[in-house]
């Protein structure tokens, strides 16, 4: 995928800058007309005639596939050390595209009527995507901190971080409709609150093992909340609709773990302070830890293709504006949605 | 040649805040 993607990136970028050895703008920017859907928004047209359209579009797409092929990864049972690794660094490649896409489209796409809301383009949008593919990349982080038995403080950190950037990502889409976008925040919502019950649970551990026992059974309290919250949250998210796949989150192994966990400990935080601590519990929960130290997951940065070496001035110079392509340059000097609907992609899901 | 003043490979260990050793996944290394 990647050699096919830099091909074309390098291709595409003979339509964005002139290849007349000045290095200026190509003067086939706005040659070809480039129709794409949204992944939001059903099968709806949306055209431009713009190279640096296509080149957004292109993008996020790459970042898409990179989110869906950790998640192929990741749907494993039993993955590997260099599976764990790849989806790690797929999800933080895909962070970086969605970035990428996010500051380079402002600077360079003119049109804001490409940008309906809830369009991949939408700001909103891109915002989601990349603070989602950053948060499940740092799920690896603390799946694999809690399988090698990290302190109990840096687990319980770097679940409340992970909580907190599922958490950005909810409120990058509050803003949009539910009937279309109410599915994913229910998603975000659950993984959210997932994290939260995670993050307690290694707090209240943590504590306990400090024999801060009556501030252990109010941390387990709290995670126990969070837990219920997140059974709720499986329940409304399975009963949703919307675009997309659906998970299982109930049914996966980090979700069913979690309810013994936290009962678990909770047990044990009641009986030592009963027995051994006789200390208060407090009625508010402790405050969790609110920056990690380690794990912490950045997107990686998604370097551009340069120009491909078949663009020579000679090949530049060939292309006339003066024939067939002018009349496709009036025909869209705006763009947008159209009625048109493209076929639709077939996604397999396992 | 001169004698080397660190450990070889020394500067491809990844390092988290304190200066101590990270894996891939920047958690702490944990000796096997």
């Amino acid at each position: 995928m990647e050699a096919a993607i830099t091909g074309y990136l390098s291709l595409l970028e003979g339509f964005i800058t002139a290849s007349d050895g000045a290095g200026g703008e190509s003067k086939l920017r706005y040659a070809v007309n480039f129709k794409w859907t949204n992944s939001m928004l059903g099968l709806s047209v949306v055209e431009q005639q713009d190279a640096i359209f296509d080149f957004c579009c292109i993008l996020v797409n790459i970042g898409l596939w990179y989110t869906k092929h950790a998640a192929v990864v990741a749907g494993k049972d039993g993955i590997s050390m260099d599976e764990a690794k790849d989806v790690h660094k797929c999800l933080r490649k895909a962070a970086g595209v969605f970035q990428l896409v996010k500051d380079e489209k402002g600077k360079l796409l003119q049109q804001e009527m490409v940008t309906a809301p809830g369009a991949d383009l939408d700001s909103r949008i891109l915002d989601a995507y990349m603070h989602q593919s950053v948060a499940e990349a740092q799920e690896v982080t603390v799946a694999r901190a809690i399988e090698l038995k990290h302190a109990a403080s840096l687990t319980s950190a770097l679940a409340n971080e992970t909580s907190k950037i599922f958490q950005s990502a909810l409120v990058s889409l509050q803003t949009l409709e539910d009937p279309v976008f109410g599915k994913w925040k229910i998603y975000l919502q659950l993984k959210h609150a997932i994290y939260q019950a995670y993050a307690y649970t290694y707090m209240g551990e943590n504590l306990l093992a400090q024999d801060q026992g009556g501030s252990a059974v109010s941390a387990m309290k709290q995670a126990l909340k969070w837990y219920e919250s997140s059974e709720l949250l499986c329940k409304e998210y399975a009963a949703a609709k919307g675009p997309g796949l659906s998970a299982k989150p109930e049914s996966h192994l980090f979700f069913r773990r979690l309810g013994p966990l936290v009962r678990r400990i909770l047990e044990k935080a009641e009986r030592e302070n009963g027995f051994i601590y006789h200390q208060n519990v407090p009625e508010e929960p402790p405050e969790l830890e609110l920056k990690a130290t380690y794990g912490l997951a950045k997107p990686e940065e998604f370097s551009l293709s340069k120009i491909s070496s078949e663009w020579t001035p000679a090949v530049y110079s060939a292309f006339d504006l003066s024939r067939g392509m002018k009349e496709d340059a009036k025909k869209s000097a705006g763009g947008g949605q159209t009625t048109e609907k493209l076929p639709e992609m077939q996604e397999k899901s396992s | 040649p001169s004698v080397p003043s660190k450990e070889p490979g020394a500067d491809s260990v990844a390092v988290g805040e304190g200066g101590i050793p990270v894996d891939e996944f920047g958690l702490p290394q944990i000796s096997s």
